[in-house]
This record gives structure tokens, C-alpha cells and sequence, in this order.
């Protein structure tokens, strides 16, 4: 059990400012640097030195370290400086250790403006020092307690040596306020804690903070007496396990948190796997991962196509015209030729294969949706992608352009399009053949290189 | 994550090795098979068939290198073998009647079905991915990919070999 009768001591010499003697012995035990002078007559001056002997190092901490100038001790005046209240306030470190200085606070009618300045504090520090935050909660609270145990730790502990504490007067005081501010250990304190976890919230419990604060204060400063001014809440605080801030202590969410944190593990891990993977949303970062396995399998399917045994081996060229023609396809079959030729890409249709599978529609309309990666993916494998109409005008000028003559341009254009699949593309090709007529036959691979160009 | 990316690929390593040898093992077989006895279809045919073939002793020898530790290992060899055994009628009166029984199920207990969620078409892409929840689904999709890529690189080597 912790030295409870030790801190009830000092709290009793505090109360009684006359005997320093004990509080002294306190401070050497709990608070590190303790220098501070033993001189001291007023109980103000004490009070500050402690305050500021206490060692509130933490350089994380977003306010500033001032010292306390004048600090009035609970049961003198209440209406000093709210300046003074704020300096006190700035001194509490956002410490994240559970062992030391939670909370010196006058907690005076002021108490508001300490409930306020806590949840800015609270928006402005993201991570939890639960503990700490959790010593803010009991604000009017930690004034006396802490004031006699240095370092006080905020666990079950404190609940339990709360309700194990032996002067009955302080113990009325402290269930008194832990009736306002003892969240964390009760049902629905611990909700009014959450909710001031919140910062939307923050602003509903803020003032009834304050009200109950001021209530508890007035009640320490005029005597230490009963809970009277708190209602509603059980004296008793039950042991629990305190969270962190922004975390709940119920099962449900934290099974939740769980399968959350799980599910992010994974898709980062997908992440890596998937090329293409800057995407920070987890949708977008789905539908990549929804294109990719399609396009795996796609691929599986192709190659598995491509490669029959040095026999005749198919060579799937799919075009797709993403303009007007929709999803035209075609279909380039290589007459004893081998993948070696499929590995350069440059293929062409010579004759039309009429075995246009489903998985030929699959590719056209999967090219369509993403054709970015799609090429990417294609080149890599030595396959490619290219409108009809270049295919043609490669096959034809390939084909017919070593004979010269102007003459034979038009035949071979004809020709292809009577082998050629029924397209626009093809259309356009011939017709703007025919209008340029006797042209040259060196426009003619003009004409087909800018209908290629859709 | 550095040491869970080298046993990551050590382990794919192995993986490549043992679907490479089972996959050529099965090539061979099929290739005996097919000068033993075709002749009678024609080209076209011939392809198509061989496709299939090639396809599903690739998508069999992944499966089985990978073993019965994966859901989507078991889903896909046991689909294989279903494909394999049944015939495509019988196939079809299976798939429809367990349909039916889906929705029988969803009228007794009147479940409100969510949009088509985006998970939906991942577990359509995963074999075995309807009986999965979003966690494991993400799994099973990682192990699947990563194995989906050995065997695109493994065949494609194949297929330089066979081309040059």
C-alpha cells in the first residue's frame, strides 16, 4: 500500500501551515529537485517553491515552463490573478510517463478557463499522454493530492488507495471531486471523459467541469467537507484499467481498433506488392489491386495461349479502338512463326482469325478501362497495342510500297480493304486514298500514316 | 520490414522452382499426350483445347506448390478437380442450384444486401474469396499475387526458351 498515512500527513500539514517539518520530509521523498528554500513563512511562497522545484521536464511540452510568480494558496483568496492560474497551468508537462508530476492546479472559480486551456491543449497535442490527461481531468483533485504526493501516478492505484484513505475528512473531499472529475474509473464518467477527448464535445463538459471544479473548490476553501456539492455520481470509484487518450476502454472498440490495425498491416503489405502503389487511399488503392490481379490472370491466359510448343504459336495482337468504333479487335495470326517475332512487337494483321474468344472481348475491354499500366505491362512482355488502321497501312505499305508505282498504291488498298475487317478506320483510310487520287504514290504513306492518327 | 521482404523472396524463390519443375513436368506430359492422340480436330480446335490445357496444368502445378496452406490454393484445386470430373451440364445445374439455395437463405432470414462493395469483385478475382472475411481476403490476395507473378515470369522464360 502506498505511504497514504505519509501523504495524509502532508496534506494535514498543509492544511496546517504551521508545521513545515513533515511536507519537508514529503518533498525530499517525492519530488527530485528539491531545493527550496526551508525559510519560507507564508504558505504561498511554499506552495511555489514546490511547484516549482518539481521537475516538469519534458521539452516535448507545448506550453512554456514559466515559473509560478505568486501563487495563492487554496483556502486564501480566490479572486487572484487568473494570470496566475494560467502560468500555473502552463507549468503541467505533457508527460507521458505515469510516475511524475501530474497536476499542481488551483483549481479556483477560474477552473473554466483551466478546462478550456485542457482542451486546447488536448487539440493541440495529438498523441496520448493518457496519464497525464487523465491527471488533468481531475483538476480540483490533484491540487490537494498531488500537492502532497510529488509525484503522483496515476493508476488503479490512486482510486484504490483513494478509497482506502484513511482521514476521513480528505477522503469526503476527495470523493467529492472524484464524483466530478474522477473519470476513467466510473461507467459514465469514463464517457464524459471520451466525450472531452473529443474536442467537439470538449465544449459541453468543459463548463460542467468547471461548475463541479468551482463547487469543489469552494467546498476546500471553505472547510473540507462532504461531498455535498457533487451529485450523482458514486463515491466509490471502481478499478479499472485508465486508457489513453483517444482510446476506449471497451472491448467492442478495441477488438475494433484491432481488425482496424490488421487490415491496414495488410494492405500495406499489398501495397508493396502491387506496382503503381502511390495511391494513399485505401479505394483507389482496392480497385489498383483489382486491376492488377485481373491483369495477372490475363496475362496467365495470353501466355498460356502464346506458347504451344514450338508449334504454330499464337501470337494475340489486340487493337482496340477506343474512339467511335468501340472494341473493334483483330486478331494477327502468324504463319509458322515463332514468339521471337511476338518478343518484337511488331506484328501484322495478315489474316483475320475468326476465333475471337471471350478472353479477346476481356482484354478489350480491360485495355479500355486502364490503358496506361495496360501498355506498360504489354511492352514489357513484347506485346503491343496499335490501332487498326496502322496495323493495315503497315501490312499494306510493308507489302506494296517496295514495288513503285502509283499505280499499285491504290490496288493494295482496295485489296486490304476487302480483306481488312469492316471499320471506319478503314473506310476513312480508303476513301482519303481515293481523294488524293494521283497524289503521288509517296503521299500514299502519308495518307496512311495520318489516318493512323485518330 | 526488410528482413520480412528477404524471407519474402527467398520463399518466392522457392516457390519459382517448384512450380517451374512441376509446370515442365506437365508440359511434357500433355505434349506426349497430344502426339499420341490428335489428328482429328482441326487447327483451330486443337489451339483452343491446348490453351485450356496449358492454363490449367499451370494454374494445377501453382496450386499444388503452394500446398492446402491457402484458402485459395484449396478453392482453386478444388475447383480444378470439380471442372475436370464433371462434365459442363452437370456443372451448370450445380452452380444454379446452389444459387438458389443462396437466396432461399436470404429470404428466410431477410438479409438486406449491402452494395456491391469493392472487396465483391476482389473475392470474384480470388479463388475462394466468398468465404472470407475483408482481413484474410487481404491476405489471400497478397499470397496470391505474389504467386500469380512467379508463374507469368516462370512461363514467360518458358516460352523465350521455346521461342528462340
Amino acid at each position: 500500500m502506498r505511504p497514504c498515512s505519509r501523504e495524509m500527513q502532508g496534506m494535514n500539514s498543509l492544511l496546517n501551515p504551521s508545521s513545515q517539518i513533515p511536507l519537508q520530509d514529503l518533498q525530499n521523498q517525492q519530488i527530485q529537485n528539491s531545493h527550496f528554500d526551508p525559510n519560507l513563512s507564508s504558505n504561498e511562497d511554499f506552495l511555489e517553491q514546490m511547484l516549482s522545484s518539481c521537475s516538469w521536464a519534458d521539452p516535448k511540452s507545448p506550453w512554456d515552463l514559466n515559473p509560478p510568480t505568486n501563487l495563492p494558496f487554496p483556502t486564501n483568496n480566490s479572486s487572484s490573478s487568473s494570470a496566475k492560474h494560467r502560468d500555473l497551468f502552463n507549468e503541467t508537462p505533457s508527460s507521458n510517463s505515469d510516475s511524475n508530476n501530474v497536476g499542481f492546479r488551483n483549481s479556483f472559480d477560474e477552473s473554466v478557463i483551466l478546462a478550456s486551456k485542457l482542451r486546447q491543449h488536448q487539440i493541440s497535442c495529438g498523441n496520448g499522454a493518457a496519464v497525464s490527461d487523465a491527471a488533468k481531468m481531475m483538476l480540483p483533485q490533484q491540487l490537494l493530492m498531488a500537492v502532497a504526493r510529488g509525484g503522483l501516478s496515476l493508476n488503479d492505484d490512486i482510486d484504490g488507495s483513494l478509497s482506502q484513505g484513511g482521514d476521513g475528512s480528505i477522503q469526503g473531499l476527495f470523493n467529492g471531486f472524484g464524483a466530478g472529475s474522477m473519470n476513467g474509473t466510473d461507467g459514465a464518467s469514463n464517457q464524459s471523459m471520451q466525450h472531452f477527448n473529443h474536442p467537439q464535445g470538449g465544449a459541453m463538459q468543459s463548463p460542467n467541469l468547471g461548475a463541479q471544479g468551482a463547487a469543489a473548490t469552494t467546498a476546500v476553501m471553505n472547510q473540507p467537507q462532504a461531498s455535498g456539492s457533487n451529485g450523482g455520481a458514486p463515491a466509490q470509484p471502481r478499478q479499472r484499467v485508465r486508457a489513453r487518450r483517444g482510446q476506449a476502454t471497451d472491448p467492442h472498440s478495441i477488438a475494433e481498433r484491432l481488425r482496424r490495425e490488421r487490415i491496414a498491416e495488410r494492405m500495406k503489405a499489398l501495397q508493396e506488392l502491387v506496382p503503381n502503389a502511390n495511391k494513399t487511399d485505401k479505394a483507389s488503392m482496392l480497385d489498383e489491386i483489382i486491376d492488377y490481379v485481373k491483369f495477372l490472370q490475363l496475362q496467365v491466359k495470353v501466355l498460356s495461349m502464346s506458347r504451344l510448343g514450338g508449334a504454330a504459336a499464337v501470337a494475340p495482337l489486340v487493337a482496340d479502338m477506343s474512339s467511335e468504333a468501340g472494341g473493334d479487335c483483330i486478331q494477327a495470326n502468324d504463319n509458322g512463326g515463332s514468339l521471337a517475332r511476338t518478343t518484337n512487337g511488331s506484328q501484322t494483321a495478315s489474316t483475320n482469325d475468326n476465333s475471337l474468344t471471350v478472353t479477346e472481348h476481356q482484354v478489350a475491354k480491360m485495355m479500355e478501362e486502364d490503358m496506361g499500366t495496360a501498355m506498360q505491362y504489354l511492352q514489357g512482355k513484347g506485346l503491343c497495342l496499335m490501332p487498326i488502321s496502322l496495323a493495315t497501312a503497315i501490312s499494306t505499305a510493308t507489302c506494296h510500297n517496295r514495288t513503285s508505282g502509283i499505280i499499285n498504291s491504290h490496288a493494295p488498298l482496295h485489296q486490304s480493304n476487302g480483306e481488312g475487317p469492316t471499320s471506319p478506320s478503314m473506310s476513312v483510310l480508303t476513301v482519303q486514298s481515293m481523294t488524293m487520287g494521283n497524289g503521288g504514290g509517296d503521299g500514299v504513306a502519308k495518307d496512311a500514316a495520318s489516318v493512323s492518327k485518330p | 520490414m526488410t528482413t520480412k521482404h528477404v524471407i519474402a523472396t527467398a520463399h518466392t524463390r522457392s516457390i519459382k522452382n517448384r512450380f517451374a519443375r512441376r509446370f515442365l513436368r506437365s508440359l511434357l506430359k500433355m505434349k506426349r499426350s497430344n502426339r499420341l492422340g490428335t489428328g482429328f480436330q482441326s487447327n483451330e480446335e486443337i489451339r483452343k483445347r491446348n490453351t485450356q490445357r496449358i492454363k490449367t496444368a499451370a494454374d494445377r502445378s501453382m496450386a499444388r506448390v503452394v500446398g492446402p496452406r491457402k484458402i485459395w490454393s484449396r478453392a482453386l484445386l478444388f475447383k480444378l478437380r470439380n471442372r475436370a470430373r464433371i462434365q459442363v451440364g452437370l456443372r451448370k445445374r450445380c452452380l444454379v442450384s446452389k444459387k438458389k439455395k443462396v437466396l432461399g437463405k436470404e429470404k428466410k432470414v431477410q438479409v438486406i444486401s449491402r452494395e456491391p462493395n469493392r472487396a465483391d469483385n476482389l473475392r470474384e478475382l480470388v479463388p475462394g474469396g466468398d468465404s472470407m472475411d475483408i482481413c484474410s481476403l487481404l491476405e489471400e490476395t497478397a499470397h496470391y499475387i505474389k504467386c500469380l507473378a512467379t508463374q507469368v515470369k516462370v512461363m514467360q522464360s518458358i516460352a523465350d526458351l521455346y521461342s528462340t
